[in-house]
């Protein structure tokens, strides 16, 4: 469904990534993890189109990016970042906007605020809202339309624990029922816990997949980026 | 495109704005042709010559002082306006939520600069009203053709200024900042005046519209005029081109 073949995007300071390859299939959650800085938004970034590849292709649907007919962007599902909620608007406007922006069917605002238990809300305006609220509107207005391939960068941002349930679950049965889930998180219980493969990424390379039934995860997480920095500074060193 | 129109027109419907914007500008020429009209009333020859033609007390005088008025503070509140229906996607974060979707960003640009623009042409409207019941309320008596041009105009004025500040959107975007957009609005009015003081009449496109209204060069012809749309086209173009390449760099 998103596949990444050996991509790579050098911004004018010299940070980015590079070499990165790998693809999410249907039915499938894969986290990605990495420090700040890392490279994984800018990876998300690449596969949405928000950066053009210097490097590699990234092909979505099996076409790539750049050729992909406009209307299959209607089967993708993103939250980058900032949730696409305007302050002005209520959550029901902005649930409204979103699904008229992704060719959506009027019934859906209220379905996703019920999902999201936020039609108590609805007629709140989204800059009167607490910053967890506000991702919950976010989280709706990017699964709402119900697409197949649903890329969500640090999700559980500001939600209480109560959210956190609820999102593990829609991402969980959203998979089940065939969409692939491209996820990035600091929280490495909570990546265990839906991950069928978790991707890690340092200094803007994916360094491999990090086994998540390992005793001390957090242990684990940091020895393979540790190692990872030590390698690359022996390189850098030996060139 | 119908989609994209549709949420910007709500957007620009349900924010502070345009409304405040449009409020302050009606009320500001509102107030300043009550002040000058009450001021020439004193009959004081200083300020009867610094007013000029606006210090008759009929309709002509009315007119003129509108027209001056708004051939600078229409194009400041139209410049504001689309410098935050463009850049406020960026201060705000908004834009990366407009990647990813069905509906491309270059008929997102179109749909922000056709609600501009209808914002731009009632806004025009509600001023030509003003002024007319302000005459009316003046005891100026019944408008007759001559004054019903010069309000078309003034209607007219408002409209062709906000085609002269599309470039602010174009800033905006090129920046991704809504204080560099501002920055642009008020260098095109600097611009404006210069022009209009090195005596470049109008085939300077930023500053033709007002001196046709105002009617300080009366040969300012209708193919000059006509460069207003061309100035306004060619920034649009350039904008929604911007939208269309957009990425998201740092």
């Amino acid at each position: 469904m998103l596949e990444f073949s050996r991509v790579g995007y050098r911004f004018p300071g010299g940070d980015g990534v590079a070499d990165l390859t790998f693809a999410v299939r249907p039915g499938e959650v894969v986290a990605l993890i990495g420090l700040n800085g890392a490279g994984k938004t800018t990876l998300m970034r690449l596969g949405l189109g928000m950066l053009r590849a210097q490097r590699g292709e990234v092909r979505l649907f099996g076409h790539p990016l750049n050729r992909m007919p406009t209307e299959s962007w209607a089967r993708v599902g993103v939250l980058i970042e900032t949730p696409l909620a305007y302050p002005e608007l209520s959550v029901v406007e902005n649930l409204r906007i979103a699904s008229l922006l992704h060719h959506g069917s009027p019934g859906q605002p209220d379905q996703a605020m019920e999902t999201w238990q936020l039609s108590a809300l609805s007629r709140r305006r989204v800059r009167r809202l607490s910053l967890g609220n506000k991702q919950r509107v976010g989280l709706a207005a990017a699964m709402q339309h119900d697409p197949s391939l649903i890329i969500l960068d640090e999700p559980t941002n500001a939600l209480d624990p109560a959210s956190v349930i609820l999102l593990r679950e829609q991402l969980l049965d959203r998979a089940e029922n065939g969409a692939a889930v491209l996820v990035s998180s600091h929280h490495l219980d909570e990546v265990a816990r839906i991950a069928d493969r978790v991707l890690l990424i340092n200094a803007g390379r994916l360094i491999g997949e990090l086994d998540t039934t390992g005793p001390d995860l957090e242990r684990t997480f940091f020895d393979r980026i540790r190692i990872d920095d030590d390698n690359r500074r022996l390189a850098e060193e030996t060139v | 495109m119908s989609a994209a129109v549709r949420v910007e027109a709500l957007k620009m419907l349900r924010s502070p704005v345009g409304a405040i914007t449009a409020v302050t500008l009606v009320l500001g020429l509102c107030g300043l042709l009550i002040v000058i009209t009450f001021g020439a009333s004193s009959g004081q020859p200083q300020l009867m010559a610094k007013l000029g033609p606006a210090a008759a007390p009929d309709w002509a005088g009315l007119m003129a002082g509108a027209e001056q008025v708004v051939s600078v503070a229409s194009l400041l509140a139209c410049g504001v306006v689309v410098a935050w229906l463009f850049g406020r996607e960026f201060a705000d974060g908004t834009i990366v939520g407009l990647f990813a979707l069905p509906v491309g960003r270059a008929p997102i640009a179109v749909a922000k600069l056709l609600v501009f623009l209808a914002w731009a042409v009632l806004v025009g409207l509600l001023l030509s009203v003003c002024v007319a019941v302000l005459g009316l309320v003046f005891g100026y008596g019944m408008p007759d053709s001559a004054v019903g041009e010069s309000l078309l105009r003034l209607w007219l004025l408002t409209v062709l200024s906000g085609l002269l500040v599309i470039p602010v959107a174009w800033v905006a975007t090129l920046t991704r900042s809504l204080l560099a957009a501002i920055g642009c609005t008020i260098g095109l009015v600097v611009i404006a005046q210069i022009s209009a003081l090195a005596g470049l009449d109008g085939w300077m496109p930023i500053a033709a519209p007002a001196l046709w209204a105002i009617g300080s060069d009366p040969t300012v012809t209708g193919v000059q005029l006509l460069l207003v749309p061309v100035f306004g086209l060619v920034f649009a173009g350039l904008t929604v081109l911007a939208w269309a390449r957009l990425q998201l760099r740092r």
